[in-house]
């Protein structure tokens, strides 16, 4: 008869790691809807990857070198910087401001009002969250395509992606 | 098994004199055959060979740990010194097998604990080894040297600390990649002062801090410290210490690589280095820090291995520094090295005989400039290279036939495009052409991973080609049931294989079911298999185990479901030892 080594420790004992079973979970849901698929039959039909479903065991590299891997990109994140040229209209010299250090429009107002001691605004709707304060300027910026547009219309990392410039216009203007 | 020598009939023929010859010197013939399929082949000749044989074998390799019983593999090979013992398949490395499968190593301790008293030697790879077994292990064999574990779990410092207390000959201890909880206890200093006879320390996968006082004492009194490899605990002037302590190391492994340039410590690490003229091998997770990179200028020439695979290094300085290493035969790196460094290695390794390049960002945009044309120029410039594997995200067929023209010599092309079902991005066709033609020209090959977009041919031409091949894995790939068949009625020597996402089904399983038995394991997951065809496969194979995962949240009982139901993953192996009996709620053997 085998003699089992009782592992009474091996329980408590148990290391931390990545939750394999859920990353399985995942994996297995994505893999059984294409499996599933009766298109199956012709790879060439069958659509690549989307993007946002990650396959969290693809692609084949260990677990110790996935870890170090989204350790160091969560280091060079923090390490990233995107600064900006902002201009208020009426002042010749401008501010720089590292959008990457706020995380997102209200901040983005906050530490405008700030720097250019005034009270800023940007989309329409913003406007009925704060009744009776008419903001004398309103918050524009400059696409990757060159035009010039209100801010707070998109979420807040497509922002970040397209911002080039920032422009604090005066409301009588629009 | 062959007849037995004597049972010849023959008019008078007289018996070859070395009939008469005693065990012992067949065993002692034996012993110049190192490979173990040498001596298998051997022990398959005659009775009187295979008793030799077996009782004087001093290595064995257990390949499955389900293969046999621990018990039977200790009563007939009953004078090994050196086992090692594999468990989880291969594709537990990725995440594929949920936890608490199995491949506990107690069983093999204990079987090993009573019947091979003189053992020196344990190995495990993807396994669970507990405390206890490491304790056990301690108390049972009086001349034990080495362990090695390598991807294990379940097991503490605690566990480390009876081998380091018990282990009065211990050579060498070699933790790779294990998941070892830190309980605090002291093993390093567990060691005693009187012990010496440490070649071999690697503790590179502990998460803690360990006693750098001890381990520097360690270090000083063990004259033979060949290889040291440490964890991220040890800053880098402490590195530098220990280099001063045992300048005669051959293998370092320096942890965490990354702190603010000094220019004293650089001096210091620079001083210890250029004292270390037996380094050959050099690793370590190096953190984008290049400044510190030049004061290893001086060992520079005399490595033989270089594995950066966790150094965010990029840029001049890497290239720099890996242009100096002309003697280079081994060289794991990311790809922050890029096409560019790629072609400074194919100009300054000559020697280069395996070259790993894994993903930096496997998620990201791909904003590194690492292509098939760094592939293409280290095959060009590196006459001996035989092993890669590559990571990129974007290949073509030219460039894989002009690797398959310009290596016929590899044994191992692992190919790994990041984005599934991805096609020659130039003519955006299929890569079956670029496999076929690394299959037909590379003769030797004996491990293949396959990725982009293939088609069945693919399949044809590696069933047709790839005599020699014995591990293959496949993901994404193929289009019907032909390409397993091609797979499984051909490659005459195929060991292991690995299939994931596939689009094969039950025909080609259940047509080719001897197949399986004379190989050692099949995996498939995601495929189109049903458990119908899983129940036929068993009936027919009695010596294979045939083993269906679940997920792990329902376990519901096989003999319920219906032939129908979809089989998410399949592990099929040959076994003497009959359906194992430690299977999980969500493993269910048919």
């Amino acid at each position: 008869m085998l003699v089992m080594a009782e592992c009474k420790a091996s329980a408590a004992c148990w290391p931390t790691r990545p939750d394999l079973s859920t990353d399985l979970r995942l994996g297995l849901s994505l893999s059984t809807s294409l499996s599933s698929s009766s298109s199956l039959q012709a790879a060439e039909s069958i659509p690549s990857m989307p993007r946002n479903q990650v396959l969290l065991s693809w692609p084949p590299i260990k677990p110790f070198l996935r870890s170090a891997l989204a350790a160091s990109a969560s280091r060079r994140r923090r390490q990233q910087t995107l600064f900006v040229k902002v201009y208020m209209e009426g002042l010749p010299i401008g501010r720089k401001l590292d959008l990457l250090l706020l995380d997102g429009y209200d901040s983005l107002l906050v530490k405008l009002c700030n720097m250019f001691k005034t009270p800023i605004t940007y989309a329409d709707v913003y406007q009925q969250q704060v009744p009776g304060v008419k903001a004398a300027h309103f918050l524009t910026y400059e696409d990757q395509d060159g035009d010039w547009m209100m801010v707070g219309d998109v979420p807040w990392n497509l922002f970040l992606t397209s911002v080039k410039k920032i422009r604090i216009t005066r409301t009588d203007k629009c | 098994m062959g007849r037995g020598v004597g049972s010849r009939s023959g008019g008078g023929a007289a018996q070859p004199p070395w009939h008469s010859l005693p065990d012992e010197v067949w065993e002692h013939a034996f012993s110049f055959l190192p490979a173990a399929a040498d001596r298998g082949a051997a022990a398959g000749a005659c009775r009187g060979w295979l008793r030799a044989e077996r009782r004087s074998r001093r290595r064995l390799a257990v390949a499955n740990c389900y293969a046999t019983s621990p018990r039977d593999a200790v009563e007939r090979f009953p004078s090994v010194r050196a086992a090692e013992v594999k468990g989880k398949p291969h594709f537990a490395d990725f995440g594929l097998v949920p936890p608490a499968w199995g491949a506990e190593a107690a069983p093999w301790v204990a079987a090993a604990a009573d019947g091979w008293p003189l053992l020196e030697e344990l190995s495990f790879k993807r396994m669970v080894v507990t405390d206890e077994c490491l304790e056990m292990i301690a108390a049972s064999f009086r001349n034990f040297q080495v362990l090695r574990l390598v991807s294990c779990e379940g097991f503490s410092t605690a566990g480390l600390a009876a081998i380091t207390e018990g282990c009065r000959n211990l050579r060498e201890l070699d933790l790779q990649e294990n998941y070892i909880e830190d309980c605090s206890s002291h093993w390093l200093s567990s060691f005693p002062e009187s012990f010496t006879s440490l070649e071999t320390l690697n503790f590179s996968c502990l998460d803690g801090e360990v006693n750098f006082a001890v381990l520097e004492r360690l270090v000083t009194r063990c004259h033979n410290l060949k290889t040291l490899k440490l964890n991220n605990a040890i800053p880098l002037d402490k590195v530098a210490s220990l280099l001063r302590k045992a300048p005669h190391i051959v293998e370092l492994g320096t942890g965490k690589f990354s702190a603010d340039y000094h220019p004293d410590l650089f001096a210091k690490l620079e001083a210890a280095f250029a004292g270390c003229k037996s380094l050959r091998r050099l690793s370590g997770a190096w953190d984008a820090v290049p400044d510190y990179l030049s004061a290893f200028y001086g060992v520079c020439e005399g490595l033989t291995s270089l594995n950066l695979s966790y150094a965010t290094v990029r840029g001049p300085e890497l290239i720099k520094f890996i242009s100096r290493c002309k003697n280079l035969q081994q060289l794991w790196v990311m790809d922050l090295i890029e096409d560019h460094g790629l072609a400074v290695v194919a100009s300054t390794c000559s020697k280069l005989q395996e070259l790993r390049v894994f993903p930096s960002d496997p998620f990201g945009a791909g904003q590194v400039l690492l292509t098939e044309r760094g592939l293409v120029d280290v095959s060009a410039s590196c006459p001996m290279l035989e092993s890669v594997l590559y990571f990129c995200r974007r290949m073509t067929n030219e460039a894989l036939i002009t690797i398959a023209k310009n290596r016929p010599n590899f044994t191992c092309f692992r190919l790994c495009i990041l984005e599934p079902r991805t096609p020659d991005y130039i003519t955006q066709q299929s890569l079956d052409a670029g496999f076929s033609a690394i299959v037909e020209s590379c003769k030797g090959l004996r491990r293949l991973s396959v990725s982009g977009l293939l088609t069945d041919l693919v399949f044809k031409s590696i069933g047709e080609h790839a005599d020699r091949l014995e591990m293959l894995s496949i993901a994404f790939a193929g289009n019907s049931d032909l390409g397993l068949h091609y797979i499984l009625s051909g490659c005459k020597s195929l060991k292991k294989l690995e299939i994931r996402d596939c689009p094969f089904g039950n025909k080609p399983l259940l047509a080719n079911a001897a197949k399986l038995e004379t190989m050692r394991s099949l995996w498939m997951s995601s495929c189109s298999l049903t458990l119908g065809a899983c129940r036929q496969l068993a009936q027919k194979m009695p010596r294979l185990t045939v083993e269906i995962m679940n997920d792990p949240g329902r376990a519901c009982p096989l003999d319920a479901l219906p032939d129908e139901s979809p089989v998410e993953k399949l592990y099929v192996y040959r076994t003497i030892a009959g359906p194992r009996s430690d299977t999980p709620d969500y493993v269910q053997i048919v």
